[in-house]
């Protein structure tokens, strides 16, 4: 077997994460869902004929659990020997294609070499529909993953190089808007080939022995790495519980649950306790889980570092089967990223004592979604969807993030200029939510406000959203953020509050949906904050007078 | 633009203005002459080193200051203005409920894994941001009408604050400015002149609210920086007799007058890596060579950008000092891979070079001068890339023992030989730019093995093989001062102007009257724009283009398109170049699918005359001033003989391999690459098929 030294390693990475880039821009600028081509929430990846992922390329928190389990589903079902050069695999399903949630589509290329398959190539996108009950497949009322959308088994879509027409049909009958989303499964699918040529001709540079070789190292890099860093971490057990709100299907008060044990170079996370499994779509699946506990440890020990197989290597995960965290067939589940926020919250909580200088407080919690449909004035069909974000906890040394995405969340707004072109909405108002911010010696993070209107329609609104009840919490005496809210602001004035789960509401054009996304955790007693973040916190207006007063004793600039 | 006038003495001028040194190149085309001049930058004033070096050269070579014709200048005033945060005083007059805009910004962070860093905040701070009640819609329909009164309640409120500039900020006014510009007149009359006033829709006029604003504040925050320098600048290059007024290089290329950057002054923040682009440009160009990568390999990044058909690609989008800037600027991208770039071992036990740098001080552990890390270019010297005694014609010794220990630690950690550990290290600083190259070429859509690679900078040459080699590239070009090249580079410059009309409409049987409509607003405003620059009839170019894509997509793809009234024929022949375009960009083409024409473009160019390259002369050919062992690959060591870059004349032929040194640069002839001198005195090298 040859061998190769980590310079030739780090030569062939530099090369294969360049393919994944290549792949990922392909997509972004040709792709047709608001989701892809202005908030980037899609991602590449390559992987080893085993199905190990070798490189994930914009690397997306969310996407990279889906593409820990993709290849290995697409073996199971159709074998590596029935697996020919020109096939591509399409696949949703967060129970038997490893995904999380429905919209999230991924498309598998393999690539061959002298008729060996040698590697594959993937991406993942988030569809803006997916069909099922609710436009935007994302909508909360569902209590069963058949009604979030179409659920798709790793099945081909390409064969022998040819899209197979008939599966793609099936796919476009059933999503909203079929001729858009026809243009995403071609971004998508024009990307794999992109990618797969490209590899085809890194071939020329590194024979066979050495892609194999060469795949084992850089995964056995991340391995590495993770095992320095979790080596790093004080040895120990932590512990720490988060409470989810509801699953706007009746359920409240939902325990989410982690307890820590860190040995050595490796580390065990038990979700025990966590609640049941819900009625509503707030389910994570296990590779969603896996993705949560990733992230929240790549953060704490290796921000910079690529993410592949190899982080899984020193992990231990385990979490009771049919739980909220690891929810079991048929658990609806498109909302599983407010879930996965709060397992995150949960584990930077756990291991505050042990790291305090890396964690930060609790952020905003939540993945605030707001889905607009209707028939515009022009008599056209439309569907809009949008995830807004909210404050990022406090730091050990400075204010938390003001109107930020957080964790496994950092997709981009949607211009209002953009959103007003393409919809027939109006966005009255986008700003910071004033003293949402916990107080600390480090603020927390203010929330944000976006007000919608329909213009001269109805629309129907869904919604979705967290700590509405339960509040970010603080650290080290720091106090909570602020609640989130969701209302209508009906034409006079009148303020009619909703659930923070509101499902499929008619929203007439005389009144406006009003969405208040939580704050963050502060940092630190209060009484420690310093004179000048008091003299900004006055003047900026985010806190008022009173406030300043009774939470700090300021009274003033020179007061 | 008097081009006719032949004075044999005239002068062209062109200075740029780095960091470090400023840099002059001057032109007497009626002599073949070209000087050059180098002299220490002044930071704190950076006009005074230019009105010390024209001095300089003016009496050096006994020129008169009314002979010069061009007095084109590269300035990073506005660019670390905006790094140091030391810009005027601007407050932001904004729509109802979006006055936290500029600071939510696309409510993301930098990094997704990286819970500590926060993109800066905001130049303008919360309480000098101010809204008024009005509002349009997306088709210009009046949402709210502006209210004036609170305009003027507004003025009164900031006039205590001794603001430099107010920048009107409001949602849709790149297509309906209506508003933008009656609040802006209401503050210009309430606020006297002292205080400027702009709108975000003359400053740049394109949707995506963010950026445009975020353009528009850094804009607001130049113009009294900008218009202090200029002023100065222009004066004291009048006193010396100098007629024309100074021109100021662009980010985008091309120059600008002194008046328009006064108003525009953000339109030269990042010109500092374009001048080097369009030396290369002026130098390709003279050569025939008209697909191009540019190298520009310095101490501490590598910048690399793609000339297609002779033009550089430009982009829209670039971040300045952590802000979004919406301008043309020219793709150039920047790695963390320069000479000085420091090899360590991740903590995974790979071998990483950059992007930390050792600098110019300490610098490479070579230099001697306290430097214990191992640099790029250590591992130059210990591969006898570059000479081991000495650097700049012996002004700075080398001490390769100092290399030695330094690599030695790398190689002891990594349990490989010296000499593998070092070409490992010149590799990996290799695939970074590569992968740079890529970015800017692959994903663009074009193949390198198409283009030539113009190698500058002090170690673009010593590296260019290495990195052509890989990219599958056959020809490189070598300037004959690679160090000076972004002077230059202004000698062959015209007057430019982006100027962009938005008209969001779909593709249909009215597509002919969209267009002719945005043609018509554009050629108004394209007249006036020369008639400001002085620019007659015979100078005036125009290249037009349309952004299209289908409807429903993001990204625009822009297509050139010149057609001075739009019919069906024609709209139907610029569909089928938009289908040709996305399928080559992205591989398919959705034909028959609905379209949208986003905006139209016309990009203005004032030609001014360029003073031709000179021309070397041919001798005898060179013979080598010694040799030594030079590592190429891991088995190929070889004697190699080394020639001085002066010695070598127009139509002088080498086959590798060889070493040729000069003073502010060092290039590398790997064994059977064949170089020539051309007439204007570039190394040309053709490259052997070394296989793969």
């Amino acid at each position: 077997m040859v061998t190769l030294t980590p310079i030739e390693v780090e030569l062939l990475r530099n090369g294969l994460t360049s393919i994944c880039d290549e792949m990922f821009l392909a997509i972004m600028k040709s792709a047709y869902s608001t989701n892809i081509k202005e908030r980037h929430d899609h991602s590449a990846a390559i992987f080893d004929a085993a199905g190990r992922v070798v490189v994930q390329g914009e690397s997306l928190p969310l996407h990279l659990a889906s593409m820990l389990g993709l290849v290995e589903v697409v073996l199971e079902r159709y074998g590596a020997e029935n697996i020919r050069p020109g096939d591509m695999f399409l696949s949703n399903d967060p129970f038997v294609g490893r995904g999380s949630h429905l919209p999230d589509v991924a498309i598998l290329a393999p690539v061959f070499r002298d008729g060996e398959l040698v590697l594959f190539v993937s991406n993942i996108a988030h569809h803006s529909d997916i069909g099922g009950m609710a436009p935007g497949s994302m909508a909360g009322g569902m209590t069963e993953i058949y009604q979030e959308g179409l659920r798709i088994p790793p099945i081909r879509i390409v064969q022998d190089g040819e899209i197979l027409r008939d599966v793609l049909d099936l796919v476009l009958l059933n999503v909203r808007v079929p001729r858009e989303r026809r243009g995403d499964y071609m971004a998508q699918i024009a990307a794999n080939r992109l990618g797969t040529r490209r590899l085809e001709e890194l071939f020329r540079r590194w024979s066979r022995d050495q892609l194999v070789v060469g795949c084992d190292g850089i995964i056995d890099a991340v391995t590495r790495r993770m095992r320095a860093g979790i080596a790093d971490l004080p040895d120990g057990e932590y512990h720490f519980e988060d409470v989810l709100d509801d699953d706007g299907m009746g359920t409240t008060d939902i325990p989410v649950v982690v307890h820590i044990r860190i040995a050595g170079e490796e580390i065990w996370l038990d979700f025990a306790g966590s609640g049941a499994q819900v009625k509503g779509n707030m389910n994570n699946s296990f590779a969603g889980l896996q993705a949560s506990v990733l992230f929240a440890l790549k953060v704490l020990i290796d921000p910079d570092g690529a993410t592949n197989h190899g982080m899984l290597e020193p992990v231990h995960i385990s979490a009771p089967e049919a739980s909220v965290v690891n929810a079991s067939f048929p658990a609806a589940t498109a909302a599983r990223a407010q879930t996965c926020q709060r397992i995150i919250d949960s584990i930077l909580g756990a291991l505050a004592s042990a790291v305090p200088d890396r964690v930060i407080a609790a952020s905003n919690g939540a993945n605030g979604v707001a889905t607009f449909s209707g028939t515009g004035p022009d008599g056209r069909y439309y569907l809009y969807m949008e995830t807004i974000g909210g404050g990022a906890g406090a730091r050990a040394y400075k204010d938390g993030t003001d109107g930020v995405q957080v964790h496994v969340t950092n997709t981009s707004n949607l211009p209002v200029e953009a959103l007003e072109n393409e919809y027939p909405l109006l966005v009255e108002r986008y700003e910071l939510i004033d003293g949402s911010g916990g107080a600390g010696a480090w603020r927390g993070g203010l929330g944000l406000r976006r007000v919608y209107r329909g213009l001269d329609h109805t629309v129907t609104f869904s919604g979705q959203g967290e700590r509405a009840v339960h509040p970010p919490w603080g650290l080290f005496g720091g106090q909570p953020g602020g609640t989130g809210s969701i209302a209508l602001l009906h034409d006079g004035g009148a303020r009619e509050g909703l659930t923070i789960k509101p499902a499929s509401l008619e929203v007439g054009p005389d009144a406006a949906v009003c969405i208040e996304t939580p704050g963050a955790g502060g940092y630190g007693p209060p009484g420690d904050r310093d004179a000048s973040s008091l003299e900004e916190d006055h003047r900026s207006g985010k806190y008022t007078a009173d406030f300043m007063r009774e939470t700090y004793g300021y009274e003033g600039p020179g007061g | 633009m008097n081009k006719s006038a032949k004075n044999p003495m005239e002068i062209h001028i062109g200075v740029d203005v780095g960091g470090t040194f400023t840099d002059f190149a001057v032109s007497i085309p009626g002599q073949n002459r070209q000087i050059l001049h180098k002299l220490a930058s002044s930071p704190d004033r950076p006009d005074q080193a230019i009105v010390d070096g024209l001095k300089e050269v003016l009496a050096t070579h006994g020129l008169d200051a009314g002979n010069i014709v061009r007095f084109g200048h590269g300035t990073t005033v506005g660019t670390n203005a905006l790094i140091q945060r030391r810009v005027g005083k601007v407050a932001v007059v904004t729509s109802q409920g979006f006055r936290d805009l500029l600071e939510i910004g696309r409510q993301i962070r930098p990094k997704v894994y990286d819970i500590h860093q926060d993109f800066p905040k905001p130049l303008v701070p919360r309480w000098l941001r101010y809204e008024v009640p009005e509002r349009m819609r997306a088709d210009g329909v009046v949402h709210k009408v502006l209210d004036e009164a609170a305009v003027r309640r507004v003025a009164e409120e900031m006039a205590g604050e001794e603001i430099d500039c107010v920048a009107v900020c409001f949602l849709h006014s790149h297509a309906f400015p209506a508003h933008e510009e009656r609040a802006a007149e209401i503050l210009r009359h309430s606020l006297g002149e002292d205080v400027s006033v702009m709108t975000s829709s003359m400053v740049y006029p394109e949707f995506r609210e963010y950026e445009r604003f975020s353009t528009t504040v850094l804009n607001a925050a130049l113009l009294t920086v900008m218009g202090a320098y200029l002023d100065r600048l222009t004066k004291s290059v009048a006193d010396l007799g100098v007629v024309v007024e100074p021109t100021v290089s662009q980010s985008g290329g091309g120059l600008m007058s002194a008046g328009y950057s006064r108003r525009y002054p953000i339109r030269s923040a990042l010109s500092g890596p374009a001048a080097g682009v369009l030396g290369a440009a002026y130098r390709a160009k003279a050569t025939g060579e008209a697909n191009v990568i540019t190298l520009d390999i310095g101490g501490t990044s590598a910048d690399v950008s793609l000339l297609a058909d002779g033009e550089a690609s430009v982009v829209h989008s670039r971040r300045l000092a952590g802000f979004p800037l919406r301008l043309p600027a020219l793709d150039v991208n920047a790695v963390g891979a320069g000479g000085g770039s420091i090899a360590w071992i991740d903590r995974d036990g790979l071998l990483k070079v950059g992007p930390d740098s050792a600098g110019a001080l300490p610098g490479p552990a070579c230099y001697g001068h306290g430097g214990e890390a191992a640099t790029v270019t250590d591992a130059n010297v210990l591969l006898g890339r570059l000479p081991s005694d000495s650097l700049l014609d012996g002004r700075m010794a080398i001490r390769r023992d100092l290399a030695e220990a330094a690599i030695d630690r790398l190689a002891e950690q990594l349990q490989m030989s010296r000499q593998v550990t070092a070409l490992g290290i010149v590799q990996v600083a290799c695939a970074t730019i590569v992968k740079a190259i890529r970015a800017i070429s692959v994903e663009r859509g074009h193949d390198p093995a198409d283009f030539a690679l113009f190698a500058f900078g002090g170690a673009g040459p010593l590296h260019a093989a290495d990195v052509a080699h890989e990219l599958g590239i056959k020809r490189i070009f070598i300037p004959p001062n690679p160090g000076i090249l972004c002077a230059e580079g202004l000698l062959g410059s015209d007057l430019v102007a982006d100027l962009v009309q938005p008209s969001l409409a779909s593709f249909g049987v009215e597509a002919s009257e969209t267009l002719n409509a945005a043609r018509a607003v554009l050629e108004r405003r394209a007249d006036a724009w020369f008639h400001d620059e002085n620019v007659a009839p015979p100078d005036q170019r125009g290249a037009w283009s349309v952004d299209l894509r289908y409807a429903g997509q993001n990204f625009e793809l822009s297509i050139p398109f010149d057609a001075t009234a739009f019919d069906p024929a024609k709209a139907a022949a610029l569909r089928e170049a938009f289908d040709a375009e996305h399928e080559r960009a992205y591989g398919f083409a959705q034909a028959g699918e609905s379209m949208e024409i986003v905006s139209m473009r016309v990009k203005l160019t004032g030609v001014l005359s360029k003073p031709p390259l000179p021309k070397v002369a041919g001798s005898a050919p060179a013979k080598p001033m010694g040799s030594r062992l030079v590592t190429f690959a891991k088995d190929e060591v070889c004697e190699t003989p080394i020639y001085r870059r002066d010695a070598l004349n127009s139509g002088q032929n080498l086959i590798g391999p060889a070493v040729i040194e000069q003073m502010d640069s060092m290039l590398l002839l790997f064994p059977d690459d064949r170089a020539t001198v051309d007439r204007w005195g570039n190394l040309v090298i053709d490259l052997a098929d070394r296989g793969v």
